[in-house]
């Protein structure tokens, strides 16, 4: 945003000053650090009240539950509970990765991603833009609305709205590809078809309700800016490009970094609705495959060591991402 | 209903029902204080104890029971938010407490698999100890204990036994085959002909060539199809299952027969005799195509398939759905390959935390006794039903109340999954006149096959098959599936798809299956 390029960021007081400032103070003051503690607290313990219902429920619900992550490396009985059941070692990951359903499966959750990512990443940043390019207030409520609608349908019904849509006899897709002489196809039985399909769907559902981070940010751009470019004669084009795309740059690489960390995480309810044995070979995801081997079939140990593997290749991208972002956009969550 | 009383009565004679024997020697009550016994009780009907899952009611049943046998029992259901047993199942012991008694669906496989681990208490003793009833039953029916049995050669459930016979059927558009001419299939070859027919001649009348021919509600029930060029599509009454040849386990879809069968279901499926959406048409296809008089023939259940004739008489002018007879194979074959297994994965067991085992087998002894089977089939004698010449008959109120008699029951406390031997007496006072008709038909016949009950097996062969099989069969139902739909040819493809099975471990699993069924099921 500056032209200098060594422009180095901070100005005012330089490092050491402040830290001779702060050892001035304490001379002074010499507080112990207990007492500094107690008077922070003192003052701000609302703040921290605020904050132990979150630290609970993530104690409760993501660390405590990482205690039987350990059935994963164990043959686990339910009776005989996650102590009383004998360490195996790397069996289970042996086993999975012995299975040819496994590694397509796990080729597939890759795959659907990153079709999921290139396509459905840039439709809500390109929604809150149009949005933002409308003048007329009611006609751009309706709009949202409308575009917001669908993430409030259940899955299920969700799922019977395409398979509805896209049926050989009565579906409004076999019926525009009529009027056009194509020949009817029954598009949940072909394994080609199953991605664009279920890509499709998710950003149909999701895309209006995830512009809204966007729409946001957007607000949050000082009118100023608009004004003086306004001032110098810039287009509307012009404003969105030099104006509005870099100034909510942030938020999407935030919401890009978070993205790629929830990847592996297929939404996984929507493809056991739609999938078919026919099209295993496309849609069968590595949570689908947890699904029927794991929980269907009772094996809760072989199930873990899959849920801990993708969580593991999770934990790795979302590392990296954040490691690119930050050292060529110096925006991070961490 | 009511004119027909007389002839559910003559009827029930040649249907061979197997009329239950009862040994005396029972003493009620059991105990002379009243005791209490704790219950885990969950199935697809109730989460809990008590009606409609409500445990702050006590079920009517429940406090004819409690009077008669002093023995109480007090809910203790885990997983009450969840209508899955076995989450509900795995809940329980993870929880580590469990109740005096375990009972409600699909606890057999938990059962067999804990119990020789410590979590249940073998029944054989106290079967032939205290309970002369159940044994009875068992002495009559020696495969089904050996069926119940767990790997260790212990029996550690007492099972919810199903009477009656049938359950699905062959179903046709009478009034078209009257319309066109035709007579019911006798065989593969006059099935087919009627399919054409349907498919060609406009038997709705609408100008439309927008029959139908065979549809099918659940896509496996297209399967059946395979009976046809004598080829199984399943062995129990679950789809996709093992089954027995000339005494030995295999599976189905690893046959000869079944691949020349399922070369001619693609066959027909590519002529459009099979609903071309047959795979994501689901549950509201019944309704629809009949509704909509699209649909011609269907494997369906007997009962509720006959109810349309009814519902549709208004809609469809002349509507007739009938039951016929399986058509007969290629090599003249008659089989009805779907039928109610004689025992179920459902019933109740004994925890180890059980400090009255003695007087519990008691307790589960009375529901086999002739008094507990009738106040377990029917309810309260007095309330739902009155013994009319030595038969339990429904009030009338209860016949013609519009709710479903097997509703009205779940509420009472009757037809619960306790381990007990239903009636079929029970159904049949409601079965409706179509399917009366049909089943008289079935049994002029003997079309009925063995059912494969399954095997428990030990932790090794468990394991052997939980490594192999679930992989085995996706890629059985993936293959299955593409070869009806036409992506590839089942005949050319053949010998790839038995080495595939074969590197998956196939014949690995064949061998766990018959050393498991020959154990179970020598003597």
């Amino acid at each position: 945003m500056t032209s200098d390029p060594n422009f180095t960021g901070a100005a005012g007081p330089s490092t050491e000053e402040l830290i001779f400032d702060a050892t001035e103070a304490q001379r002074r003051r010499r507080p112990s650090r207990i007492e500094r503690v107690g008077d922070h607290l003192k003052r701000e313990w609302q703040l921290y009240v605020m904050l132990i219902p979150t630290i609970l429920w993530l104690a409760i619900f993501l660390y405590k539950p990482m205690y039987g992550l350990q059935i994963a490396f164990k043959d686990y009985s339910v009776f005989r509970g996650v102590e009383g059941s004998p360490w195996i070692g790397f069996e289970h990951f042996q086993t999975l990765f012995g299975n040819d359903q496994f590694l397509r499966a796990l080729k597939n959750t890759i795959v659907i991603s990153f079709y999921g990512l290139i396509f459905g990443f840039p439709m809500p940043i390109l929604l809150a833009l149009m949005f933002n390019e409308i003048l007329k207030q009611t006609f751009k409520k309706t709009a949202q609305t409308i575009v917001y609608l669908p993430h409030f349908v259940s899955s299920v019904i969700i799922a019977g709205i395409v398979i509805t849509a896209f049926s050989p006899s009565a579906g409004i897709v076999n019926t525009m590809l009529g009027w056009l002489g194509i020949e009817p196809i029954y598009f949940l039985t072909k394994p080609e078809w199953f991605r664009p399909i279920f890509v499709g769907t998710g950003i149909w559902q999701e895309a209006g309700f995830q512009s809204i981070v966007y729409l946001a940010a957007i607000a949050g751009i000082s009118p100023t800016l608009y004004e003086s470019a306004v001032v110098d004669g810039a287009s509307r084009w012009q404003m969105m490009w030099k104006i509005t795309l870099p100034s909510i740059l942030p938020t999407i690489i935030i919401m890009l970094i978070i993205r790629i960390g929830n990847m592996l995480e297929v939404s996984f309810e929507m493809i056991i609705l739609l999938y078919q044995p026919a099209t295993y070979e496309t849609a069968d995801v590595v949570n689908t495959f947890i699904y029927r081997q794991g929980i269907q079939g009772g094996q809760y140990d072989l199930a873990a060591a899959a849920g801990l593997f993708n969580a593991v290749v999770a934990f790795v991208l979302v590392m990296t991402a954040n490691a690119i972002s930050k050292r060529y956009s110096r925006t991070s969550l961490w | 209903m009511r004119t027909s009383k007389l002839a559910a009565a003559a009827i029930l004679g040649t249907t061979a029902l197997t009329t239950p024997v009862f040994a005396q020697g029972i003493e009620l009550p059991i105990v002379d204080e009243p005791l209490e016994l704790s219950i885990h009780m969950h199935w697809a009907r109730a989460q809990g104890y008590g009606p409609g899952g409500d445990t702050s009611k006590i079920y009517p049943v429940e406090e004819v029971a409690r009077e008669k046998t002093n023995i109480h029992l007090v809910d203790q259901t885990s997983g009450r938010n969840t209508t899955e047993q076995s989450e509900a199942m795995n809940l329980l012991l993870a929880a580590g407490n469990l109740p005096d008694i375990v009972g409600g669906a699909n606890i057999r496989q938990p059962v067999n698999e804990y119990g020789p681990q410590g979590a249940f208490v073998p029944l054989n003793d106290l079967v032939d100890e205290h309970a002369p009833n159940i044994k009875a039953w068992f002495d009559e029916h020696p495969e089904i204990w050996d069926a119940i049995s767990a790997y260790d050669g212990n029996v550690y459930y007492i099972p919810y036994l199903p009477d009656g016979k049938y359950a699905r059927a062959w179903y046709v558009r009478q009034d078209w085959l009257d319309k066109l001419g035709l007579e019911r299939p006798e065989n593969v070859d006059e099935l087919y002909d009627v399919l054409v027919a349907f498919r060609d001649q406009d038997p709705n009348g609408n100008g439309q060539k927008d029959e139908i021919p065979f549809f099918v509600r659940d896509w496996e029930e297209v399967l059946r199809l395979l009976n046809l060029w004598d080829a199984r599509s399943t062995g129990a009454d679950v789809y996709h299952q093992f089954y027995l040849k000339d005494g030995e386990v295999v599976h189905p879809y690893a046959q000869e027969a079944y691949r020349d069968g399922l070369a001619n279901i693609a066959q027909w499926y590519e002529e459009g005799l099979i609903d071309a959406e047959v795979f994501t048409r689901g549950s509201s296809a019944r309704d629809y195509l009949l509704g909509e008089d699209l649909g011609g023939m269907t494997h369906d259940w007997f009962a509720s398939t006959s109810g349309y004739n009814v519902a549709l008489a208004d809609k469809i002018d002349g509507f007739n759905f009938v039951p016929f007879l399986p058509p007969k194979s290629v090599s003249g074959q008659r089989i009805e390959e779907n039928r109610r297994i004689p025992m179920k994965p459902d019933g109740w067991a004994i925890s180890y935390t059980n400090e009255h085992p003695v007087e519990t087998i008691k307790y589960f002894d009375f529901w086999f006794s002739e008094e507990g089977a009738l106040l377990a089939n029917f309810g309260v004698e007095g309330k739902t039903w009155d013994l009319v010449d030595g038969e339990p008959v429904y009030k009338t109120e209860v016949l013609e109340s519009g709710e479903p008699v097997n509703s009205q029951m779940y509420l009472e406390g009757a037809q619960v999954y306790r381990g007990y031997p239903q009636d079929y007496r029970y159904e049949w006072q409601w079965t409706r006149d179509a399917a009366r008709e049909g089943i008289e038909l079935y049994d002029s016949e003997d079309l009925l096959v063995e059912q494969f009950l399954g095997v428990a097996f030990d932790e090794e062969e468990q394991a052997v098959f939980d490594k192999y099989y679930p992989s085995i069969q996706t890629y059985m139902l993936e293959r299955q599936q593409a070869w009806i739909l036409g992506t590839g040819d089942v005949k050319e493809d053949w010998d790839d798809y038995m080495s595939a099975l074969n590197k998956m471990g196939y014949e690995d699993v064949l061998e766990v299956m018959n050393s498991a069924y020959q154990r179970q099921y020598a003597n």
